[in-house]
């Protein structure tokens, strides 16, 4: 039994329930599934999941499979951490993947190289004009747009107290319509060099890593992170002991939105294209990365580290699939089976931690 | 005076009304690459032949679909044509247009009731069949004149409850099976990409990530073929020792193809199906016959005709 002691304030403060943090629970889940696609893979494949074992190669890791595990969910790992400082504030924003959508197409727009194979450019959006324009401009314009699209969320729950669902559920709906009306649902292709620089190779890591590095450091550290738990703990204390509460919801939301379309300006980037159905769904695997890594739903609580973590959950689980070459009808329940029991446990472990 | 000019006025009304067919046009997503093809080619096709059309987005939902038929039938089109969500969810479809007497084409999905379909209704499309075997006899082709007898393959298949992603993965087999491969193919794996290229590129790496050693990739449509590409270009593979084949021929496939990475790609006529559609549209709403099942063929893409296909798509 924990020594119960009281701090300033005369509040409980139990020094066990501090002992260990949430993200310790969350690397122990992703440290078991790694060993379980390593056991299977020894039994079934008689193979290694991380390991090298071949002979052409001197490492001790398969580093190759190392580096899609982040590379695959980097790119919604950027937008995770959006929305992870906006579920920690209290709110939800599902708004994520539709302004991927959105701004992969305008910004593509103003990426594009004039020659393809000697030939001018046959998903010509503009004019001559807009033809191999410095790598600054799509991308000025595509933080624009996030920008833009994540001050009308902010403005609206801020001002018109429309619950955050409502609020991000137009704006994902209007972006999409938007994404798709850009060019009539045609595919935009062929960007310069220089924009297609930004998502090559292993830039989406480097780009996701030095976000969350710089989000941990954020919301431990600063005002601002620490007005998010608080406004997200208990709104109405946040709002009397003085915290703006109205602009730093915009402020949440409109970095969510920053984070959203620079996500799309890598993805774009990474695949030489934009699309209108860019982004599908990412707002919803943003939500369970950081769901899986201890976010609470209901604010307050959890951590970049945690969403990290939760990120490379997802990334191990694909990634495991396709080396246990699981039958591609089977993955996406599993898929859905691990995402619940993961939460489940977590439940579970803190209540029995409340309890004990 | 002012009632004649009236009566002639709405008589005039009624004249255009009666030549200019109208047609309500229900298209199963519009954010799709081909499918936008396809609905552009009825869009261009109407301009040109003085047709009305109403082109709805069913927003890939069998139920809103069979709501925009309804209302369709509702503001009394001549016909309508449909490109079905799901292939298995078009008996109602056909039953509510029949019920109303209003004709219905259905394009590029082949719907279950095909073969039972009524006399007002008929189905515009490409034959699925040929797609993934064309593509799979070129690669098969290809690896023989590397002087292969043997190779491995991986295969990528499109959105696992589509028609056209089951066809095409099936029709590979079947080429398979029918010995009219000239090389004896071992598929390694065969897993889903989601018609995606972003999903491809993840997906082929985790393939590389195996060091299973391969000879080709045969991918159910473009997009992937092109995902696979840009994986194994950035693993550094050499694309020349690599037969990789899609479907689809859209214009950064054919660029590709002209870069030399992309050996394979099968021409789908999306225009000429959006035309076929509203042509039978027009004439069943006129009460001519036609045929019910109006088959556009696919045709082989390689780097020998490419010059034919550069402005198609």
């Amino acid at each position: 039994m924990a020594q119960v002691t009281h701090g300033l304030g005369g509040l409980k403060y139990d020094p066990g329930k501090k002992a260990r943090p949430q993200e310790l629970n969350v690397l122990v889940a992703l440290i078991v599934i790694v060993a379980a696609f390593e056991i299977l893979g020894r039994l079934l494949m008689g193979d290694s999941f991380l390991f090298n074992t071949r002979d052409n190669i001197d490492t001790l890791f398969n580093q190759q499979r190392l580096s899609i595990i982040i590379l695959q969910v980097s790119i919604v790992g950027v937008l995770a951490i959006g929305v992870t400082q906006v579920i920690i504030s209290g709110g939800i924003d599902l708004s994520g993947g539709s302004i991927v959508g959105a701004t992969a197409m305008i910004a593509m727009s103003f990426a594009q190289t004039a020659l393809v194979n000697g030939q001018p450019n046959p998903k010509a959006i503009f004019g001559d004009w807009a033809m191999d324009l410095p790598v600054i401009v799509p991308v000025l314009v595509g933080l624009g747009c996030g920008l833009v699209a994540g001050l009308i969320n902010g403005s609206l729950i801020a001002y018109t107290r429309i619950p955050p669902f409502i609020a991000t559920l137009g704006m994902m709906v209007t972006a999409r319509g938007l994404s798709r009306w850009w060019s009539n649902g045609n595919p935009i292709s062929f960007p310069t060099e220089s924009f297609a620089a930004i998502g090559k190779g292993m830039m989406p890591v480097a780009i996701f890593v030095a976000l969350a590095i710089l989000f941990h450091v954020i919301m431990t550290y600063t005002k601002y992170g620490k007005h998010c738990y608080a406004i997200g703990s208990n709104e109405a204390a946040a709002r009397m002991s003085g915290i703006n509460v109205n602009h730093h919801k915009i402020l949440v939301y409109a970095i969510a939105g920053i984070l959203a379309s620079l996500a799309a300006v890598v993805l774009s980037s990474k695949n030489l294209t934009a699309q209108a159905g860019m982004g599908m769904m990412y707002e919803l695997d943003a939500i369970a990365m950081a769901v899986i890594g201890g976010v609470s739903l209901s604010g307050g609580r959890g951590s970049i580290i945690g969403t990290v973590l939760g990120a490379l959950i997802f990334g191990v689980i694909i990634s495991g699939f396709t080396f246990l070459k699981l039958d591609a009808y089977y993955q996406e329940m599993v898929k859905g089976v691990i995402i619940v029991a993961a939460v489940v446990l977590d439940q579970w472990r803190q209540q029995r931690r409340t309890r004990g | 005076m002012k009632k004649t000019l009236l009566a002639a006025g709405l008589v005039a009304l009624m004249g255009t009304t009666a030549m200019a067919q109208n047609i309500g046009v229900s298209m199963a997503k519009f954010d799709d690459n081909f499918l936008t093809v396809l609905r552009n080619g009825i869009q261009a096709h109407a301009d040109a032949s003085g047709i009305s059309v109403q082109i709805e987005d069913a927003g890939n939902d069998v139920a809103k679909q069979l709501d925009q038929i309804n209302n369709f039938i509702a503001s009394g089109v001549d016909a309508i044509v449909v490109n079905p969500v799901d292939t298995s969810a078009t008996q109602a479809m056909s039953d509510a247009a029949a019920a109303a007497k209003v004709p219905l084409v259905y394009v590029n999905r082949q719907p279950v009731n095909v073969d039972s379909l009524p006399d007002n209704q008929a189905f515009v499309a490409s034959n699925e069949e040929e797609s993934g075997t064309l593509e799979t006899i070129e690669v098969c082709r290809l690896l023989k004149v590397q002087g292969k007898t043997e190779a491995n393959v991986y295969v990528m298949m499109g959105e696992l409850s589509n028609q056209a992603a089951v066809q095409r993965t099936k029709d590979i087999h079947d080429v398979m099976a029918a010995g009219k491969c000239e090389v004896k193919l071992n598929i390694i794996d065969e897993q889903t990409a989601n018609w995606s290229r972003d999903e491809a590129q993840s997906l082929m790496t985790n393939w590389l990530s195996t060091g299973t050693a391969f000879d080709g990739v045969i991918a159910n449509n473009d997009e992937m073929a092109i995902g696979a590409i840009q994986a194994m270009k950035a693993a550094g593979l050499d694309m020349k020792t690599i037969v990789v084949g899609g479907v689809d021929a859209t214009q950064d496939a054919l660029a590709a193809m002209q870069a030399g990475d992309l050996d394979v790609t099968v021409f789908q006529n999306a225009a000429g199906q959006g035309q076929g559609s509203l042509d039978a549209a027009v004439k069943l709403s006129k009460g001519e016959a036609v045929d019910q099942k109006v088959y556009i063929p696919f045709e082989l893409v390689t780097p020998a005709n490419i010059g034919d296909y550069l402005a198609k798509n």
